[in-house]
């Protein structure tokens, strides 16, 4: 049984939202998410450490061996979580024009 | 090495050292996979502007903009972490709640005790030490006892033969005289007439009283300073020390003019501890030629083994043979009186207190209503072991208090004090114990937590017909105490009724650990 999120009707902030479809979009790990949001990372990784909080979204630590076999540190990866996802539907009708600056692959294909 | 490796070992080094200051912000057991995460992300952003242009200040500012961002999310962090403590909200009615207030009580009154001068001054004086078996001698037809009778011929008279009954004598006269003093406590140049005594110098010695030298006197006073030096040293009475001199710890060895002469404090006699004629500000122990021939004085003499033996009252007729051998009547009347020391007082009260407890309030723990399948050993040990822990923080907290409330004000005098002590300790231990046991009929007997949320239940005019009392709950979910308003011959006291499983969907949401 999924586990229900803490606050299933959170209202996102735009920042918050933006996040969300960055992280929606492919864009999976910290630095990745401030290129692409142009947002300054004192409030990239805060506002993702609510959102894991909340549990929207959910973090990873990438393999060890990935990371040596690529001579570089492992990453923490995030995934947006069923309640996430459902919250960022809401925030798309919320703002519109969130799909347009962060397009998505289907978007992008379409 | 190339100018551009060192410029860029730099530049990394003020990159790390920005991370590893920000991390110190975050709780240590969240630190490291902080550390890790934003280390690796600190790889890329320095991989992505490294290749720009090395040296350039733009993608240098990038990156350092990238770090200081890090202080945010390390605040971020903290203050998450904070959130998840437990709050001392959350503790309320807990055993850990009560047991913490009565620590910060017991520290707080231990402070006081440490820091209030009077008291201070109080455990300075301990331990307080009276020689036995002394007696003051006065003329047998003398109706004044505050009066002094004894002239200094006739202490000259007996001082120089040896005696049967007595092993010591010591002699005093008082009088009045101006003093001259730099008091400390206002800064200011004080003048009044205090009540000198003028002592022989076996006087302390004799009484045994306690004084506190300075490193500047000799604090065998047996010879008199006025043979060594100009400046002859005086003892302050303690009431004097407290009220002019502020308590002052360093008082001794501080110059005044006593009369015509400089004298130099030498130490403070405790007030109290024999009740001796005459009230005296200021003790100078002078050689006897000093005393003069006429001015009558106070002779305090010690009993030998013998003459204590012989000592059947308080007051003895003595027959002496006065400087030109005629026979005198003389009366010998006990120094002695009881003073408790502040721990036997102290004993005393909380006897009393436990004496008159059983009239104010029931001693029952209210566990005779306890269900036997419920109440394991480990709880009942664990109930037991809470109360011995209560009872004893209250304990010490009550002779603090009663000890900083007798003498933290200087301007009381020591038998105030006394009573005040006696008083305070016995008024906290009695309302304190009632206190500990009420506190402890409360308690629910499941997880040691106070009940809450009284209500009331049935009706005063139906107390013989169903049960009118206060109901409150243990909001762990574990129990509800029945306590009846009047007891009846079939509800004397109160009643915990333990709740079973179909309770739980009330208590979801704040069910407490069984310790």
């Amino acid at each position: 049984m999924a586990r229900e999120p803490k606050f299933p009707d959170t209202k996102l902030s735009h920042t918050a939202a933006m996040i969300l479809q960055a992280l929606d979009a492919g864009f999976v790990y910290g630095f990745s998410i401030m290129e692409m949001t142009g947002l300054p990372s004192g409030t990239v990784y805060p506002a993702m450490r609510r959102l894991e909080r909340d549990e929207l979204i959910r973090s990873n630590w990438e393999r060890q061996s990935i990371a040596d076999a690529e001579q570089r540190p492992p990453r923490k990866y995030y995934k947006l979580t069923a309640a996430g996802k459902s919250t960022l539907e809401a925030s798309r009708k919320r703002y519109p024009l969130l799909e347009r600056l962060i397009p998505t692959e289907e978007a992008k294909t379409v | 090495m190339r100018p551009a490796t060192q410029w860029n070992l730099a530049h990394r080094f003020v990159h790390f050292g920005l991370l590893r200051a920000a991390s110190l912000l975050v709780s240590g057991s969240q630190r490291a996979e902080w550390w890790r995460e934003w280390r690796g992300e600190l790889w890329h952003v320095q991989q992505a502007f490294a290749p720009q242009c090395a040296g350039s200040w733009r993608s240098e500012l990038e990156v350092i903009s990238f770090c200081l961002g890090a202080f945010q999310d390390a605040l971020c962090v903290r203050s998450a972490g904070r959130q998840g403590r437990p709050r001392f909200a959350d503790i309320a009615g807990t055993p850990i709640q009560c047991l913490l207030i009565l620590l910060v009580m017991l520290g707080a009154s231990y402070a006081a005790a440490l820091l209030l001068p009077g008291v201070r001054a109080e455990r300075s004086l301990w331990p307080r030490k009276v020689n036995p078996n002394l007696v003051l001698i006065q003329q047998e037809g003398a109706t004044d006892d505050s009066q002094p009778t004894i002239s200094p011929m006739e202490f000259g008279a007996w001082e120089g033969r040896k005696q049967k009954y007595f092993d010591g004598f010591a002699f005093y006269r008082i009088t009045s005289e101006r003093v001259d003093a730099q008091l400390p406590s206002t800064g200011s140049q004080g003048r009044s007439t205090w009540a000198v005594a003028h002592a022989s110098p076996n006087f302390f010695t004799l009484l045994g009283l306690p004084i506190q030298f300075s490193d500047l006197a000799d604090p065998s006073l047996n010879t008199s300073s006025t043979d060594s030096g100009q400046i002859s040293e005086v003892i302050l009475s303690e009431k004097v020390w407290k009220r002019d001199f502020g308590a002052d710890p360093h008082v001794a060895g501080n110059i005044m003019q006593l009369g015509p002469r400089m004298v130099r404090i030498a130490g403070i006699a405790a007030d109290g501890s024999l009740s001796l004629p005459g009230r005296v500000d200021v003790w100078e122990l002078q050689p006897d030629p000093q005393f003069g021939a006429e001015a009558p004085g106070f002779v305090v003499a010690h009993l030998t083994p013998f003459g204590a033996a012989e000592m059947w009252t308080q007051c003895v007729h003595i027959t002496a043979n006065g400087p030109g051998n005629s026979e005198e009547g003389f009366l010998g009347i006990s120094l002695e009186e009881w003073k408790p020391a502040p721990g036997t007082l102290y004993l005393f009260a909380l006897f009393l207190a436990l004496l008159a407890l059983p009239a104010i309030t029931s001693v029952s723990l209210g566990e005779c209503s306890l269900n036997p399948e419920n109440t394991s050993w480990t709880r009942k040990l664990y109930r037991w072991s809470f109360l011995t822990a209560k009872i004893a923080l209250l304990l010490p907290i009550v002779y603090f208090v009663a000890f900083d409330l007798a003498y933290g004000c200087t301007t009381f005098g020591r038998e105030r004090a006394v009573y005040i002590q006696l008083v305070s300790t016995f008024a906290m231990c009695l309302f304190g114990l009632c206190w500990v046991l009420k506190d402890q009929r409360q308690r629910c007997p499941v997880c040691i937590c106070s009940v809450t949320h009284p209500a009331q239940v049935g009706q005063a005019s139906r107390t013989f017909l169903d049960w009118n009392g206060t109901e409150m709950m243990c909001m762990g979910g574990h129990t509800l105490l029945h306590v009846p308003s009047q007891p009846t011959s079939w509800f004397s006291s109160q009643r915990w009724l333990y709740l079973d499983t179909s309770w739980e969907f009330l208590f979801a949401s704040s069910t407490r650990p069984i310790p």
